[in-house]
């Protein structure tokens, strides 16, 4: 499948743009953008601390003679948010028009570099989902533990859905252009 | 203006009640973490407020910095509301205890929301 290729834009990142989101909200797009992300990062670990205090503070039932959780929320559940949490803070430090390789940075090693590190980011984030549905599936799905103990494995997915909800919705309000810029371009 | 102040120092004094109610009812005082949450979560904003507007830019337009003091509080925000939840799921505090301090904490943080809304017009007068 050949893309045609006379309206391309060499300073888009994506092949496939961000859609320019209008929701009216007017100048404090970017603001409500900005508080929207930063509540969704962090639900995003509240939601997998809930699972591991669960975890922590499991009551086995009252008759029973030792303890009776067949599994744990140990390190190794940890570990997909933590790459996740590494990949957001890769994405979001570089800067944004670094990478769209405009004039005034026209050393082109440099957005090559910037663009490595974008993808060493969104790497990490994929990794840390994949990383949380393998926990999913191999820890708590296999070996068909009932839906309280599989819950440590949904929250973990979570988790990390969130994360990238969030770096999308931080991505999409930083990138609007706004007023004045938009004035100076004309 | 004097009105609201005593209306504001009155709701102000029901969340902090409300929170250490909730706590001092069941003998556990985990949910004083709540009232320190929503204490400090309008400081970022706050500290990062003053950086990135100069002469040049409009209060609304975003920089940087005011955008990560944005991000913490939010963060902050949300972290005060899913503590008391969490801590109510794992049953470690009594659920009217998670909805008092969670009330009690939506109270302090609209007073200071709303005290800093509407004494802002004064500082900028000056």
């Amino acid at each position: 499948m050949s893309l045609p290729r006379s309206n391309y834009d060499p300073r888009r990142v994506c092949l496939n743009p961000f859609p320019n989101l209008d929701f009216h909200l007017g100048k404090y797009r970017r603001t409500i953008g900005v508080y929207i992300a930063g509540g969704l990062f962090a639900l995003a670990h509240w939601l997998f601390l809930d699972a591991a205090v669960l975890s922590s503070h499991y009551h086995p039932p009252p008759d029973a003679p030792y303890d009776s959780a067949p599994v744990h929320v140990t390190f190794v559940d940890w570990v997909p948010g933590i790459l996740s949490a590494l990949g957001f803070l890769v994405v979001n430090l570089i800067d944004k028009d670094r990478i769209k390789g405009e004039e005034a940075y026209a050393d082109a090693r440099a957005v090559w570099r910037a663009r490595l590190f974008l993808f060493i980011g969104f790497a990490l984030m994929a990794g840390g989902l994949a990383g949380s549905v393998t926990i999913l599936v191999l820890k708590y799905v296999v070996p068909s533990y009932p839906e309280r103990f599989t819950y440590y494995g949904y929250a973990n997915v979570s988790q990390n859905i969130a994360i990238m909800l969030s770096a999308v919705t931080l991505w999409v309000a930083q990138s609007v252009p706004s007023d004045y810029e938009y004035s100076l371009s004309i | 203006m004097a009105a609201a102040v005593i209306l504001l120092s009155f709701v102000l004094a029901v969340g902090f009640l409300l929170i250490i109610l909730s706590c001092a009812l069941w003998a556990n005082w985990l949910p004083l973490l709540v009232a320190l949450t929503f204490v400090l979560a309008p400081l970022p904003n706050a500290i990062f407020a003053r950086c990135g507007s100069d002469d040049f830019s409009t209060d609304s337009e975003g920089s940087g910095p005011a955008d990560l003091g944005r991000f913490i509080t939010s963060m902050v925000v949300i972290t005060g509301f899913a503590f008391p939840l969490i801590l109510a799921h794992a049953e470690i505090i009594h659920p009217a205890a998670c909805a008092m301090s969670i009330i009690g904490g939506g109270l302090v943080y609209g007073t200071i929301l709303s005290y800093a809304a509407a004494f802002r017009h004064e500082s900028d007068e000056f």
